[in-house]
C-alpha cells in the first residue's frame, strides 16, 4: 500500500463569513525501496467548495448555532459527503467569533457533522499560520526563498504571518477587519472596541446611531492601515499597535526583512477595485480595502497574488492543519483516536534530567500538570536525543516508566510525542517494561508545545503513520 | 597469475601503510573533543556549518539553504580551487572511509556482545574487494563452526558481516543489537545464535540460511562508505534464503547511522519488520505484492 | 578457427576471437573476476599482436554476441553503412589505428568510416591503443549534438550540474543547483539522480528544474535521471523534461536487467518528439560504464572493454544529445585502481567518439577502490585535452546520494582557465549576463549560491 487519500473537511467560521470545503489529501510513502517508510501529504485539492455566507448571528456577538448547523448540514449534502466520510479536518472559529461561549455552542451543534476525527482548532497565531498557507503564500516563500508577509484582513481581524524560505518567522494578530464598524441606512449601526479606540486616536468619537460620513470612514482605515503599516516595518509605532492587538496573540517580532506581501481574507478582494459604492456590503470593508491599495504596503513591497483570499483561512484548515507523525512509531491501535489531549513540554534542561534517571523530578511534574489542566491523560512531549544509546534510551524509558506509575491512574495510557527519530525504539522499550498495564502510544517528527492540545487520529498506511492535529487552544 | 599476484602486492602495501594509523583512530573514532577547552576539528559539525563565503549576498538565505541539504555548498573557494579548510576536511573525509573499509572490526564489540567470529573465503582484504564471489562463501572451518554453535531451526536468524565498512558495525550494533532483540522478545518466535562474519558480503545469508535452516534471516552489514559517513549501515533480510535466489527477493533496509536512521530506531523497526517476513513468509518484492 | 602469435620465441595460441579480444585488454580487475584476463603480460602483448592482425570483416562476422540472440548486436550490424564498411572491411587492426592516428586524417574522414565500424571493431582498435594514442585520437574528433543548446563544439568543455539529494529535498536540491550555478556549471545540463523513483517525486523535481531553468532564463537543458519507465510517465502525464536518460548494457540481457529494450527508447524519443519540452532534435541521454554487464552476468564470456564499445553502438541508433560513461563508479572489483580506472575513462572517451557520440564523461571514484580526488583530477584534465564534451560537477566533489566522488563545482572553470576553454556559448553569454563569468573567467560574484537568487524574473 504505497498511497493513500483521505477526506478532511475544513470549517471556517469568522466574525462577518462562514464557509465549508472539502478536500483531498494523498498520503505516499515517498522513500526509496532501500529505505524505511518515509510517509508525507504529496497532493492536496479541493473536492468541494462551498459558498461564502455571512455568518448568522443571535445578537452581535453571539453565533446563531442552529443555523450554522443547518448551514453546514446543507453543505455536507451538496458535496456528497456523509459525516462518516470524513477522515480528517478542522473547524476554525475566527476572530470576535472565538469567544468561549459561541465554541462550547459549536462544538455541541456541529458534533454530528464532525466525522470522526474533526476538531475544533481556534487561536489567532495558529489562524495566521492556516492562512498563510491557504493563501498560498508560504508555498511561493518555500519555492522562492524569500521571505514573505500575508496579512489576512477578514471582518474582525487581521491575522499576519510571516514565512521566510516556507518557515514560519512570526505570527500575530490585530483587531483591525472590515467590520469593525457596519452600517444600515446611513447610520452607523456597529463599532467594535477597537474600532471605537482607532476613531479616538484620530480625535474622533464614533457611536452607534451617528450618520456614516465617508471622509470619517476613510480617516479611521487610513488609521487602520497604518497600523498594519507598523507591523510591516515601514511606519514607526504607535502605542495604538499593542492596543489593537488581539488578546491571546503573541508579541510580533519580526526577525527578517519581509520581501513581498501576500493579501489574503475578504478585504484582500476589495483592495484593487473602486469604482463600485463602497457601503455595498454594509461594512467598511471596501473602505479599508481602499486605504490599503494606497497605503506603503503596497508601493514599499513586492504585492504577491493570492492563489485564495477570502477563502485562505478555510482551505487552509481542510488542507494544512492536519499533519502526520514519523512513520517508525509504536501504538496500539485499541484508544485511537484521541483528541483534546493537553501537552505537557519537556524543556531541554527538564528533558536532560529524565535522560539521566530523575524520575521523582518527572513524577513531581506530571503530577502538577494534571492537577493544573484538571485531567487524568495528556501526551508527554519532547524533543528527544536524534541518536542516543540504548543504554541511554533505556535509563529514560525507565525513568518515564518510573515517573507514570507513580503519578498516573493505574491503567491510564501513556501518549508521548518527540521531535527526534526515535519514537518506535522508546515506545518498544515503554511496552515492554509496562507490558499489559498500560496501552503505550509514542510518535515522532511532530513539532509540539507546552500548552499546545494535540488529536491523533486513526492509524493510516498499515499503520505506519497516525494522523495528528496540534491546537493552541482546545475547546470542550 | 602474475597479475592479480602484482595486485595483491600493491595492496598489501596499502594496507601496511594504512593499519598501524588506522588502529590508532579506531581507539578514538573521530570523536568530538569537547573536553571543556576549545579544540579545533574541521571535521565537527559546527565547522562543517560554517559558511566559508566570505561576504555572501545573502547570508540569511545561505544559512537556510545550508539546513536544507547535506552536499557541501557555500564552500567558497581559492580562485578556482577548493580554500584550505575544505580541501583538508575532504580529504579527513576520504580516509575516514579508507579506513572503513580497509581496518578490521573492533573486537571488543564483538565481545561486548558475545559475537564468535567466522570467515569468507577471502583470505585478504585485497581479495574480499576484488573477488566478490568469494566473499559470499564461508570458509570449510567457518561452516564447521557455525554448525557447532549455533541453534538449528531457528525462526529468525540475525548475524553481522562487516562488508565494505567495519567502523559501520563498531558504531551501530552496540545499540542496534538490544534494541532489536528487545522488540523480538514479546513476539514469541525463536531466535538463532547470533555471530559476526569477517569479509562478508551480503550474498553469504544464503549459506548462512541453508546451513542453519533459518526461516528468516537477517545481516547487519557495513555499506560502502561516502564521504558523509563512513558508519552507514545497512540490514537484508530474506525468507527462506537459498543460494542463487534473486536478489530482488531481499528486503533491505539501509542509512542506519547516527545522522541517518537512528541506530536504536533501526532496531525497533526491525524487529517489526522480521517479524511481518515470518508471518508473510515472504520478502524483498513478494512481501511488496502482499503489503 | 585459432589466432596465434610469437614473442621471443614462444607461441601463444588463442582459440576465438572473443578471447584474442578479452587478453588483448590492458590489465581490468573485471576481466580477472570474469576468468577471461591474460594470464601475464606477455600474453597481453601476444593477444594485441594477434589482434592487430585480424581484419575488420573478420570482427564484423564474429561479434561477441550473436546476431539471432541479441537485439544490441542486431542494431549495431543494421546500423552500418555496407558502402563504407565495403571500403575498409580488409583493412587489419593495425591499419585501422595507424589510419586514425595518421595527420592526414581529418575529423571528417573519421566522421565517415566511423558509419562503417561496428562494437567489436572499435574495441578491438582501442585495445591497441596507448593512452597518449587515445588521448590524440580523441582530440581530433568533436561530436556535437543539439538540444536547447548545442554541445561538443571545439574550444567548449561543459558540466553536467548533478544536484543529489539524500531525500530528494526540493529545497536541498535547489540550493545545490544554485551553488553550481554560481561556479559556471550547469551548461550541459541540470540533472539530478533521484533517490524516489516514483512519477510523482520525479514530476516534483522536473517542474523546480524547469522552474529555475524559465526563472533565470538559462539556456540549458534538464533531466532526472529515473528509471527510463517512470521517466515516459512522468512526461505522459505532464511533466517538463528536456531528455530522457537510461543507464545502457552492451547486451540485450544486460538491458533487460536494467529493465528496458530498444522499444522501450523509442518509445521515450516519440514521446519527446510530441511531448518533450526541449528544442531538439536531440533528446536521449545514456550513461554507461565497463563491467555492468559482469555484474549482471549478461557478458557473455566477454571482456569488460568489448561489452562497453557495444554500449555505443546501440546508444548512437538514438541520437543522444549526451552520453557518458560513469567511470570509476563500479568497484574494485572491476575496475581496481586509479590507474585501471583512468585507462578505462580514455578508452570509453575514445570509443564514444569513434561511434559518433557527443561524449562526457563521470570522472569518479568510490571509497573502496584504490583512488583518491588526485587522480580524478588527472583524469578530467586528460580528458579535457582529448576534447571531452562534458564533465560531471556536484558540490565539492562529494556526492552525497550516490556516495562516491567527482568533479567538484570548482573543476570546470578550474580545467577550462588552465586548457583555455569555455562553457557552451549560449551558456556562457547568460553567465556573463548574471555576472558571473568575464572573459571566460569567474568574477568575485562566482561561488555564491545566494547572488543569484535576486536576480530571476
Amino acid at each position: 500500500m504505497n498511497s493513500k487519500t483521505i477526506t478532511s473537511v475544513g470549517i471556517d467560521i469568522g466574525t462577518s463569513t462562514l464557509q465549508v470545503v472539502f478536500s483531498h489529501l494523498v498520503l505516499e510513502n515517498t522513500a526509496g525501496y532501500f529505505s524505511i517508510p518515509h510517509i508525507t501529504f504529496v497532493d492536496k485539492k479541493i473536492l468541494y467548495s462551498g459558498q461564502i455566507r455571512f455568518t448568522p448571528l443571535k445578537t452581535q456577538t453571539m453565533l446563531d448555532d442552529d443555523a450554522i448547523r443547518r448551514i453546514v448540514h446543507s453543505e455536507y449534502e451538496r458535496a456528497s459527503l456523509r459525516p462518516e466520510d470524513i477522515d480528517t479536518g478542522a473547524i476554525i472559529i475566527t476572530g470576535e467569533a472565538a469567544r468561549k461561549e459561541n465554541a462550547a455552542l459549536l462544538l455541541n451543534s456541529l458534533s454530528g457533522f464532525a466525522g470522526e476525527f474533526v476538531v475544533s482548532t481556534a487561536g489567532p497565531d495558529l489562524e495566521a499560520v492556516i492562512a498563510g498557507k491557504g493563501s498560498g503564500a508560504q508555498h511561493i516563500s518555500q519555492t522562492k526563498g524569500i521571505c514573505v508577509m500575508n496579512l489576512d484582513i477578514g471582518g474582525g481581524t487581521t491575522n499576519i504571518a510571516v514565512f521566510d524560505s516556507g518557515e514560519t518567522v512570526a505570527r500575530g494578530c490585530l483587531d483591525i477587519g472590515g467590520r469593525l464598524i457596519r452600517i444600515e441606512d446611513g447610520r452607523i449601526a456597529y463599532l467594535s472596541k477597537s474600532a471605537a479606540k482607532i476613531a479616538s486616536s484620530c480625535g474622533l468619537s464614533l457611536k452607534p446611531g451617528d450618520v456614516a460620513d465617508m471622509d470619517i470612514l476613510r480617516l479611521v482605515c487610513r488609521s487602520m492601515t497604518d497600523i498594519l503599516e507598523q507591523m510591516a516595518g515601514v511606519s514607526p509605532v504607535t502605542p495604538l499597535l499593542h492596543e489593537v492587538k488581539t488578546l491571546g496573540s503573541a508579541a510580533f517580532v519580526m526577525p527578517n526583512a519581509v520581501q513581498a506581501i501576500c493579501f489574503s481574507g475578504g478585504v484582500a478582494d476589495c483592495i484593487a477595485r473602486s469604482d463600485e459604492d463602497p457601503l455595498r456590503y454594509g461594512d467598511i470593508g471596501p473602505l479599508l480595502g481602499e486605504a490599503i491599495g494606497q497605503s506603503r504596503l503596497c508601493s514599499s513591497f513586492n504585492i504577491l497574488r493570492a492563489e485564495e483570499t477570502i477563502r485562505a483561512t478555510v482551505v487552509g484548515a481542510g488542507s494544512y492543519a492536519t499533519t502526520v507523525s514519523g512513520s517508525t512509531i509504536s501504538h496500539h491501535d485499541d484508544i485511537l483516536p484521541i483528541k483534546n489531549l493537553p501537552a505537557l513540554k519537556l524543556n531541554q534542561a527538564e528533558q536532560e534530567r529524565c535522560y539521566e534517571g530523575d524520575s521523582a523530578y518527572l513524577a513531581e511534574k506530571i503530577r502538577w500538570f494534571l492537577g493544573q489542566n484538571d485531567t487524568d491523560r495528556m501526551i508527554l512531549a519532547i524533543r528527544g536525543e536524534r541518536s542516543p544509546s540504548y543504554a541511554r534510551l533505556e535509563v529514560f524509558a525507565d525513568c518515564i516508566c518510573e515517573a507514570v506509575s507513580a503519578a498516573m491512574t493505574p491503567g491510564a495510557p501513556i501518549l508521548m510525542s518527540l521531535e527526534s527519530d526515535t519514537a518506535k525504539a522508546l515506545g518498544q522499550l515503554l511496552e515492554f517494561k509496562f507490558g499489559p498495564d498500560r496501552t503505550v502510544v509514542c510518535i515522532d517528527e511532530v513539532h509540539v508545545e507546552d500548552g499546545d492540545y494535540v488529536d491523533l487520529g486513526r492509524p493510516l498506511m498499515d499503520g505506519m503513520v497516525i494522523p495528528v492535529v496540534i491546537k493552541t487552544l482546545a475547546l470542550g | 597469475m602474475i597479475d592479480s599476484r602484482l595486485i595483491e602486492q600493491i595492496a598489501n602495501a596499502v594496507l601496511a601503510e594504512l593499519s598501524p594509523r588506522a588502529e590508532v583512530l579506531s581507539a578514538a573514532p573521530y570523536a568530538n573533543a569537547s573536553s571543556g577547552q576549545a579544540v579545533r576539528d574541521i571535521t565537527s559539525e559546527e565547522s562543517r556549518a560554517e559558511i566559508l563565503i566570505e561576504a555572501p549576498c545573502d547570508p540569511d538565505a545561505l544559512v537556510r539553504m545550508k539546513k536544507r541539504t547535506n552536499a557541501r555548498i557555500g564552500v567558497g573557494r581559492a580562485g578556482c580551487r577548493y580554500n584550505t579548510q575544505t580541501l583538508i576536511t575532504l580529504r579527513a573525509d576520504h580516509a575516514a572511509a579508507r579506513d572503513a573499509v580497509m581496518t578490521d572490526i573492533n573486537q571488543k564489540v564483538l565481545d561486548d556482545l558475545k559475537l564468535f567470529t567466522v570467515e569468507s573465503r577471502c583470505g585478504s582484504k585485497n581479495e574480499f574487494l576484488t573477488r566478490p564471489d568469494l566473499g559470499r562463501l564461508l570458509s570449510d572451518q567457518s561452516e564447521i563452526m557455525i554448525r557447532e554453535k549455533c541453534a538449528p531451526n531457528p525462526d529468525i536468524q540475525i548475524f553481522a558481516a562487516d562488508g565494505l565498512s567495519s567502523t559501520a558495525i563498531t558504531a551501530n550494533l552496540p545499540d542496534l543489537m538490544p534494541s532489536l532483540l528487545i522488540g523480538l522478545k514479546n513476539k514469541n518466535v525463536s531466535i538463532g545464535t547470533p555471530f559476526f562474519v569477517r569479509n562478508g558480503r551480503v550474498g553469504i545469508m544464503e549459506p548462512v540460511a541453508e546451513i542453519l535452516g533459518a526461516k528468516v534471516t537477517c545481516v547487519l552489514i557495513g555499506e560502502r562508505p561516502g564521504l558523509a559517513t563512513a558508519e552507514s549501515m545497512s540490514s537484508y533480510i530474506a525468507y527462506d534464503a537459498k543460494t542463487g535466489m534473486d536478489e530482488s527477493k531481499r528486503t533491505v533496509v539501509s542509512n542506519i547511522h547516527r545522522r541517518g536512521i537512528p541506530a536504536v530506531e533501526a532496531g525497533a523497526y526491525l524487529a517489526d519488520l522480521l517479524c511481518k517476513i515470518l508471518r508473510a513468509k515472504a520478502s524483498g518484492v513478494d512481501l511488496r505484492k502482499e503489503g | 578457427m585459432s589466432y596465434k602469435s610469437t614473442l621471443f620465441g614462444r607461441t601463444y595460441t588463442f582459440s576465438s576471437i572473443k578471447e584474442v579480444l578479452a587478453k588483448a585488454n590492458e590489465l581490468k580487475s573485471g576481466d580477472i573476476l570474469a576468468g577471461v584476463a591474460a594470464g601475464s603480460d606477455l600474453e597481453r602483448i601476444a593477444a594485441k599482436d594477434a589482434l592487430s592482425q585480424m581484419t575488420l570483416d573478420t570482427l564484423r562476422q564474429n561479434p561477441v554476441v550473436p546476431y539471432e540472440e541479441d537485439e544490441v548486436t542486431r542494431i549495431n550490424q543494421d546500423s552500418i553503412n555496407e558502402v563504407v564498411y565495403d571500403s575498409i572491411k580488409s583493412w587489419t587492426v593495425a591499419e585501422l589505428r595507424e589510419w586514425i592516428l595518421d595527420c592526414d586524417t581529418a575529423e571528417r574522414d573519421m566522421q565517415r568510416v566511423s558509419r562503417g565500424l561496428t562494437a567489436e571493431m572499435i574495441a578491438a582498435v582501442t585495445k591497441l591503443m596507448s593512452n597518449l594514442d587515445l588521448i590524440c585520437a580523441s582530440a581530433k574528433m568533436r561530436v556535437r549534438a543539439r538540444c536547447n543548446t548545442t554541445i561538443g563544439m571545439r574550444g567548449t568543455l561543459a558540466a553536467r550540474l548533478q544536484p543529489n539529494h539524500t531525500t530528494d529535498n526540493i529545497e536541498g536540491i535547489t540550493a545545490s543547483v544554485m551553488e553550481g550555478l554560481s561556479y559556471g556549471c550547469g551548461d550541459a545540463l541540470i540533472g539530478l539522480n533521484p533517490v524516489n523513483d516514483t512519477v510523482s517525486s520525479v514530476s516534483e523535481v522536473l517542474k523546480r528544474l524547469n522552474d529555475i531553468k524559465n526563472r533565470y532564463e538559462i539556456p540549458t537543458q534538464i533531466c532526472v535521471l529515473g528509471h527510463i519507465t517512470t521517466q515516459i510517465e512522468a512526461v505522459s502525464k505532464g511533466a517538463p523534461a528536456d531528455l530522457i536518460f537510461q543507464s545502457v548494457a552492451g547486451s540485450e540481457k544486460g538491458n533487460r536487467a536494467f529493465g528496458f529494450n530498444g522499444e522501450t527508447v523509442r518509445e521515450a524519443l516519440e514521446l519527446l518528439r510530441r511531448h518533450g519540452n526541449s528544442a531538439g532534435p536531440d533528446v536521449m541521454y545514456f550513461e554507461t560504464g565497463q563491467g555492468s554487464e559482469l555484474s549482471s552476468e549478461s557478458h557473455y564470456g566477454a571482456d569488460q572493454l568489448t561489452m562497453e564499445a557495444r554500449c555505443y553502438g546501440f546508444a548512437r541508433e538514438f541520437a543522444p544529445f549526451m552520453v557518458n560513461t560513469v567511470v570509476g563508479f563500479i568497484g574494485p572489483e572491476y575496475l581496481y585502481d586509479s590507474r585501471q580506472v583512468m585507462r578505462a575513462g580514455l578508452e570509453d572517451h575514445f570509443m564514444g567518439k569513434l561511434s559518433g557520440l557527443p561524449m562526457g564523461c563521470d570522472c569518479c571514484y568510490t571509497n573502496h577502490m584504490m583512488a583518491d580526488q588526485n587522480d580524478l583530477e588527472n583524469l578530467s584534465v586528460l580528458l579535457a585535452s582529448a576534447g571531452v564534451n562534458y564533465i560531471i560537477s556536484i558540490p565539492a566533489s562529494d556526492d552525497v546520494m550516490l556516495n562516491y566522488q567527482s568533479n567538484a563545482f570548482h573543476d570546470p572553470s578550474a580545467i577550462r582557465e588552465a586548457l583555455n576553454l569555455r562553457p557552451i556559448r549560449e551558456f556562457e553569454i547568460w553567465l556573463e549576463k548574471m555576472g558571473i563569468m568575464e572573459n571566460g573567467r569567474l568574477t568575485r560574484y562566482a561561488g555564491d549560491p545566494t547572488f543569484l537568487l535576486g536576480k530571476g524574473a
